[in-house]
């Protein structure tokens, strides 16, 4: 061992309990170590003081729950410094540049003091939480290097010694980098058991603080910058940073046959490692001079699968770091962690987001669920069937029927202008109210006035409307009474006609105005009886010409499939089929709903009692409620 | 720790450690015998070891313990060369007679 004096480095790490004895003990532990490495007498009272006012610092600062964390004490020894690090879980302080001496009949506020003035270098990183206090002290040259290394043992040697040397030294040091890599392969198993247990979730925060804590110690680095590719994969930000100064601003990467600039940006795009030394790099714009004009470290990308996720910089400020085969090998390591971790960690977010929505989706369909009519009231000799299809998982189209009396019912469909769950959440309010008001009047221009003065204000209040139409069957004198506020008209077949005509209401949309007076029409249902009630999402079916569905259309294929004398649910599905085989692969874009009134005949109480449907929620396929 | 009453002069001996472990101790220990009114204290520092700031802040709190009496001389013997350093940084020697013998 004793040829790898001059190039060895020593660390020791003492986790200790968070009380005043066992702080005594870590610094006392801390002065036998360097006293070990040949660290002379006179400097070992120095160095145990400082730790142990570190640590008592640690213990005396910490308030809460982080009084039961342990702190950290480092020794990190090399020929030219001796480097003394406590990590402390307090709310941290600000270090001042330099204490002035404490007046003599001060009691308290000397161990800063004393440290800063025993030391060379005194720094304090602060992080989320967890702080370090980095305190450093250069050894003199001249000094005889190491206990039990003889001075003058490495004159006279002979080639053969000196080679036998130099083979011994590669293999200790290989040993070394083993062991390290070891160690680093350990964190990463902690690292991946975290992202599993999804505790990482701040990747910028906690892991990128907790990453820096390993990283320092194991590589002696002084600073460190995470970078992540932005989602846009056009820049690299900052994750996190030893210290707040670095978190600089985005990296710009160039664009294809651009030239990188900067050692970082060419690290990235060449996603090679690079070993940099500012005080030999003639570039005096090379973004890394933020850092210090003597930085010297060592730039790896983040890879993962070939492809750039970011990049990890890591160095010393005071052109110190070890370029070794060791350095490279525990930052390439941690390197590799790092983009695996931070791949796993958006794929966990994705996931996430996934799952929210999913959920989103699920109470959204359980809203129309509410919404839609489970079953419709089947009135003796006539044949009642609904559809509903959404250009959404949720929309604001919905219809429903409500019997008055064994001879009578009402018949509404309504549109709320606007889409996904607020719309829905409208029509589910109106839905009620209509139902309310419908207890109470006959009369659907009444029903819709005060459907009007009651949402109004809610309406006007986010700029929605809805338009609707209400109708009044009297299945028995074949008299219907309607009022449109704002929706398209109803289509029937007239007494002795054949054909299929459009009854027209006027009126506005509800939440228009704040008192519209609404106007009812009324005309007679022809026998067999056909009235078809829908949203102008029919009409405005396109296909993939563009061409609309309309209303000339939807008039002439119900007057076509009224008189082959089909039950209303062979009516709607036919509908139904008919429309989407219209629109064929064409987007859907508006909300579709209907509501079918037909003459029942014999065939339709069987398909009444088979047709006990489930609802089934499919994008772009209609919804039918059972009839009962 | 040893303390011992010579007449005027009380000693305190024997300390390997004066540390934020056991300074409230040391604090009590003596201040137990200060109502002999001693005139000279003399606190021999020769085989401490470690002092940290938490042990200047007691040798402080007798100071000041014994600075109303009039007269009451504080004396610190051979201390090792790193702890009397560190009386001069922190101005402590302004406070104690630091007498080798």
């Amino acid at each position: 061992m004793s040829t790898l004096q001059l190039a060895r480095h020593a660390t020791l790490r003492l986790v200790f309990a968070p009380d005043l004895s066992s702080a005594r003990a870590a610094a006392a532990t801390i002065r036998r170590f360097l006293a070990e490495q040949g660290v002379p007498e006179k400097e070992l009272f120095s160095y145990e003081l400082c730790v142990a006012e570190a640590a008592y610092n640690a213990i005396a600062h910490a308030e809460g729950a982080a009084r039961e964390l342990a702190p950290v004490a480092e020794a990190l020894f090399t020929s030219d410094q001796v480097e003394l690090r406590v990590t402390d879980h307090t709310a941290g302080f600000i270090l001042p540049e330099r204490l002035p001496p404490p007046p003599p009949l001060a009691e308290h506020g000397r161990g800063l003091f004393i440290i800063q003035s025993a030391m060379d270098e005194v720094r304090y990183l602060r992080g989320t939480k967890e702080n370090i206090l980095i305190m450093r002290k250069r050894r003199r040259a001249n000094q005889p290097p190491i206990a039990g290394g003889e001075p003058g043992s490495n004159r006279n040697l002979s080639l053969e010694e000196s080679r036998q040397q130099l083979t011994e030294s590669e293999s200790v040091r290989a040993g070394l980098a083993g062991e390290l890599s070891f160690r680093s392969e350990t964190l990463s198993a902690i690292f991946r058991c975290c992202a599993e247990l999804g505790r990482s979730d701040v990747l910028a925060e906690d892991f990128g603080q907790r990453l820096l804590v390993d990283l320092f110690h194991l590589t002696t680095a002084d600073w460190c910058v995470l970078r992540l590719l932005s989602h846009d994969g056009r820049a690299l930000v900052v994750a996190a940073a030893s210290e707040p100064e670095l978190n600089l601003g985005p990296l710009t990467l160039p664009l294809a046959g651009e030239e990188p600039h900067g050692i970082v940006a060419t690290v990235a795009m060449t996603q090679t490692a690079a070993r940099f030394d500012l005080r030999e790099d003639s570039d005096h714009n090379e973004p890394l001079r933020t850092i210090g004009p003597e930085a010297t470290g060592l730039v790896c990308p983040l890879v993962f699968g070939g492809t750039l996720v970011g990049t990890l910089a890591v160095g010393r400020r005071d052109g110190g770091f070890p370029l070794g085969k060791l350095q490279d090998e525990v930052v390439r390591v941690f390197a590799e962690f790092l983009a695996i971790q931070t791949v796993n960690l958006r794929h966990h977010k994705e996931e996430v987001r996934n799952r929210m929505f999913a959920r989103e989706l699920e109470i959204a369909q359980e809203i129309q669920h509410l919404l839609l009519p489970r079953t419709l009231p089947q009135l003796e000799g006539f044949g009642l069937a609904g559809g509903w299809q959404s250009a959404r998982e949720v929309g604001g189209d919905f219809y429903d029927a409500l019997a008055v009396d064994v001879q009578s019912l009402f018949l509404m469909v309504a549109d709320v202008m606007g889409k996904g769950v607020p719309a829905a959440l409208f029509a589910a309010t109106m839905r009620g109210l209509l139902r309310g008001l419908a207890a109470r009047s006959d009369d659907p221009a009444e029903i819709l006035g005060g459907l009007n003065r009651l949402l109004y204000a809610e309406l006007s209040a986010v700029n929605m409307f809805i338009t609707a139409q209400v109708v009044h069957v009297d299945l028995q004198t074949r008299q219907m009474t309607a009022a449109s506020a704002g929706h398209c008209p109803l289509l029937y077949v007239p007494p002795g006609r054949h054909n299929v005509v459009a009854l027209a209401t006027q009126g506005l949309p509800i939440g228009v105005l704040p008192d519209t007076v609404y106007r009812s029409a009324t005309a007679r249902l022809g026998d067999p009886a056909t009235l078809l009630l829908y949203t102008d999402g029919l009409t405005d079916t396109r296909n993939t010409e563009g061409k609309l569905f309309g209303q000339r259309r939807l008039m002439g294929w119900l007057s076509a499939n009224a008189i082959a004398g089909h039950t209303a649910n062979e009516l709607r599905d036919r509908l139904a089929t008919e429309l989407n085989r219209f629109r064929g692969s064409a987007e859907m874009d508006d909300d579709q709903a209907f509501l079918l009134l037909t003459e029942a005949r014999a065939g339709e109480v069987r398909a009444a009692e088979s047709g006990r449907q489930r609802f089934q929620f499919q994008r772009g396929s209609f919804l039918f409620p059972a009839n009962s | 720790m040893k303390i011992e009453n010579q007449g005027q002069c009380l000693s305190i001996s024997e300390i390997p450690e004066l540390t934020a472990v056991n300074s409230a101790n040391f604090r009590d220990e003596v201040r137990a015998v200060l109502p002999g009114s001693p005139s000279v204290i003399e606190i021999d520092l020769s085989q401490t070891r470690f002092v940290d700031s938490s042990g200047l802040g007691a040798l402080f709190a007798l100071y000041r313990a014994t600075a109303q009496r009039n007269g009451v001389i504080l004396r610190l013997l051979n201390p090792r060369p790193e702890i009397q350093q560190l009386l001069e940084l922190t101005q402590m020697q302004q406070l104690f007679e630091i007498v080798r013998r």
